[in-house]
């Protein structure tokens, strides 16, 4: 570690004509001497992954409670992480059931786990729902980073119009609502995603950023100048990490490009969007890339991924599967369907896996970005052939700088809202809501001391 | 609210399960479920141990044949899983381990350990939320019906929807600031079924190897014989608490004038009515005492309803290859 008088901030950016980029953390960012206070003040992150249709929960949950082993087979994607995550059984999210109300589960089910609250059923503009988790934990650490919360998408979004039995689209296209009415649409155009955190935040003139675009200018030429300079301020450790940091930078804005440039042969049936992988865990491993360079430069300690809409028909041909997720998850008992459920499931959980070995494998000081950050992946729908919303599938991975006893699978008792789980998140992040929706108090256990 | 259709209000019971009016409660609250006069919405168990959860949990099988419900449907029996518990009751046993001719249990249950179990004060708010209209009944302690009072929303929810609680003078006030926050906070009319009230009607025992005949193997026919040597006619305090709850209009019982309720140190609750008081006494009616016997037994007795049959397309008739049923270990 290169021993400095004075620290250089944390919130140090490159900036150039049109482009601005946050930096990773580095030896010079600590105060000289400091080392042995880093771990309790480096910044913790909050992120959500959302699957849709539920899960085949036959082949999710461990039989037993207590220190992970052989996982189930949905789960043993997970297996080189397991002793980084905890599976956690039984959380409800209770307005997401039928109620009184009765049919519309998938116009419900994404709305009502992530806030907690009742999805007030409108196809209109006069959306009802309350503040999601996220929300509540950007709200406490927002301000500190350039992006108060981020928002991915992996598939196209819709605002308005009727999804579900008279819920708007509204409710099962947005993890994140900033009010009660207020939604924050997920990104999901890789480039759009890029540049809104490595864009400038200047406006780039119009004429420049077409050139940019055409001439496949990277985003590292307009920050030369500054990187330089930055450079010789640096000692050889933090040289060669600013240097691996830009690497990726300019890889991650490469896949971009590339994606564009085979986004122009996509035949336009496909209904892919122009800069969108055709290959689906291309896609979802490009979004998670940028995802984790954003924490890497603490341009947001908040994010949501939505592997796909609640109710998504989309199809997985990369597997061979050709059938839309959603009518196959109406599988009435049918075993071809079943597996074919269980195999989509198993994709996504072994991109999930792939990200978390990246994030792991991310060194922040003397720990790591997994280390540092609370995941959890889940779904407000568990079986999805019947549309029930308790005994949810839930993963929390990380270990929130700390504060969790990964390597476990617990057990709560049925009736537990999930939103406990994210009002202890939200604790860790620096708010304590006196309610989180319809939480009843914290969720007790993540950690063993 | 946004509601579809008119259904019968739902019941909430907290209970702690540990008397054989409790347990004649109970059946007399499926009685009138078939009857459709009223629906369970949740059981919390309070100051009871695991047994009592198993023993709600399999009367509720017993009475609601057919296909497994799910969590969209019904809600497991709450218990408070902090603390130790206290030992299970050799009545609630006695149905618990009974076996049929097979050497197998003989009630079918889905409990078998806490966690299968609700989070109390969760599944009383939840009980609510499942219901346009409901009534509570607690003859238990009142820790976490009062707890569920601090959650966000839930005092508007129950002054919305819960039409009456009914405190039964039998255990409610064994947790004295939680009754007294009740008393305080509830935003519902609140009614008394005082002890005497339970005492004054006996449940006719011998009703028990007559009326409840058409089972072979009942639980609440185990329970209630294996709570002391019989025959003997237990008082039936939850029992006026349950039928008052569903049935205030029907006369039943005769109501006082409204009142205040003092909780003692020592837990005792005491009815003083006037003092400007919003509390009023459900108290046995001499001249309904055989009405309410009747009633009692016809709806304890009553039998399950026929489960409905089911008309759906096969899913696929080209494919017959379906997945088995959930596997439910417990089930004899």
């Amino acid at each position: 570690m290169i021993v400095t008088k004075k620290a250089l901030s944390r919130r140090t950016i490159l900036r150039g004509i049109g482009a601005a980029i946050s930096l990773p953390f580095l030896d010079a960012m600590t105060p000289a001497f400091a080392a042995s206070s880093l771990p309790g003040g480096k910044p913790v992150r909050a992120a959500w992954f959302y699957v849709p249709n539920g899960i085949d929960m036959r082949h999710w949950t461990p039989e037993e409670e207590g220190p992970l082993g052989q996982l189930p087979s949905i789960l043993a994607p997970l297996q080189p992480v397991k002793d980084d995550l905890l599976v956690l059984s039984n959380l409800t999210a209770n307005w997401g059931r039928p109620l009184l109300v009765g049919a519309g589960d998938h116009g419900r089910a994404l709305a009502a786990y992530m806030t907690g609250m009742m999805v007030y059923r409108t196809a209109g503009a006069d959306l009802r729902l309350g503040v999601s988790a996220d929300q509540v934990a950007a709200s406490a650490v927002g301000h500190l980073t350039k992006l108060p919360s981020l928002e991915i998408g992996l598939e196209e979004t819709r605002q308005g119009g009727n999804c579900d039995n008279g819920y708007s689209c509204a409710y099962a296209y947005n993890m994140a609502w900033r009010t009660e009415s207020q939604p924050l649409p997920p990104i999901s155009d890789p480039r759009q995603l890029f540049e809104r955190l490595f864009g400038t935040d200047i406006a780039e003139p119009p004429a420049a950023h077409a050139r940019r675009l055409a001439m496949r200018e990277s985003i590292l030429d307009q920050v030369g100048g500054d990187t330089q300079k930055l450079e010789s301020k640096l000692g050889a450790s933090d040289r060669r990490k600013l240097d691996e940091y830009l690497t990726s930078v300019r890889e991650i804005e490469q896949q971009v490009q590339r994606a564009e440039k085979d986004g122009m042969v996509v035949d336009p049936g496909m209904e892919k969007p122009y800069g969108v992988p055709p290959e689906f865990p291309d896609y979802f491993r490009l979004m998670t890339d940028i995802m984790i360079a954003a924490f890497k430069t603490d341009s947001t300690r908040v994010a949501t991924v939505m592997i796909g809409r609640e109710g998504s028909t989309r199809a997985y041909p990369e597997i061979g599967i050709p059938d839309g997720h959603h009518p196959l998850t109406h599988h009435m008992g049918n075993m071809t369907m079943l597996e074919k459920v269980r195999q989509i499931n198993s994709l996504h959980l072994q991109l999930f896996a792939e990200f978390l070995v990246k994030l792991r494998a991310t060194k922040e000081g003397d720990s790591n970005l997994l280390d540092q950050s609370m995941i959890v992946y889940g779904s407000g729908l568990s079986d999805g052939n019947v549309h029930t919303h308790d005994q949810l599938p839930t993963i929390l991975a990380g270990r929130g700088g700390n504060f969790i006893s990964p390597g476990r699978h617990i057990i709560y008792q049925r009736e537990t809202p999930v939103c406990n789980l994210f009002a202890t998140m939200s604790e860790r992040m620096g708010v304590t809501p006196e309610h989180l929706g319809d939480s009843t108090g914290r969720l007790q256990g993540l950690s063993l001391s | 609210m946004q509601f579809e259709g008119k259904q019968p209000q739902g019941v909430i019971y907290i209970t702690s399960m540990d008397r054989p009016d409790a347990v004649l409660a109970l059946a007399l609250l499926y009685g009138l479920q078939a009857k459709r006069d009223s629906r369970m919405g949740s059981v919390c168990i309070t100051g009871a141990g695991l047994g009592a959860a198993i023993f709600c949990d399999l009367v509720q099988r017993f009475y609601t044949p057919g296909p497994l419900r799910n969590g969209n449907q019904q809600l497991m029996p709450g218990l408070p899983a902090e603390g130790k518990m206290p030992p299970d009751s050799p009545m609630l046993t006695a149905a618990i381990d009974r076996k049929n001719d097979k050497g197998e249990p003989a009630y079918a249950r889905s409990i078998k350990r806490v966690s299968d179990t609700s989070l109390p004060e969760a599944v009383i708010r939840n009980g609510v939320i499942f219901n346009a209209d409901a009534v509570m009944i607690l003859s238990a302690p009142a820790t976490y019906l009062a707890k569920s009072l601090d959650l966000q929303g839930v005092k508007e929810l129950y002054k919305e929807r819960v039409k009456r609680l009914v405190i039964v003078d039998s255990g409610a006030a064994q947790d004295v600031p939680a009754i007294r926050k009740v008393l305080a906070e509830f935003p519902s009319p609140v009614f008394f079924c005082p002890k005497e009230t339970g005492d004054a009607i006996l449940f006719p025992g011998a009703s028990l190897d007559k009326d409840f005949a058409w089972a072979p193997l009942h639980p609440i026919v185990d329970a209630v014989k294996a709570y002391k040597p019989g025959p003997y006619d237990p008082p039936t305090y939850d029992m006026a608490g349950a039928l008052y709850a569903v049935h205030p209009d029907q006369n039943f019982f005769t109501l006082s004038e409204p009142g205040s309720i003092a909780v003692g140190e020592d837990g005792r609750m005491r009815f003083t009515p006037g003092q400007g008081g919003r509390i009023r006494s459900a108290v046995a009616d001499p001249a309904q005492r055989e009405k309410v016997v009747k009633t009692y037994v016809e709806l304890a007795s009553a039998k399950p309803p026929v489960p409905q049959q089911r008309f759906r397309p096969p899913a696929n008739a080209a494919d017959k290859k379906t997945a088995p049923a959930k596997a439910d270990p417990a089930k004899p």
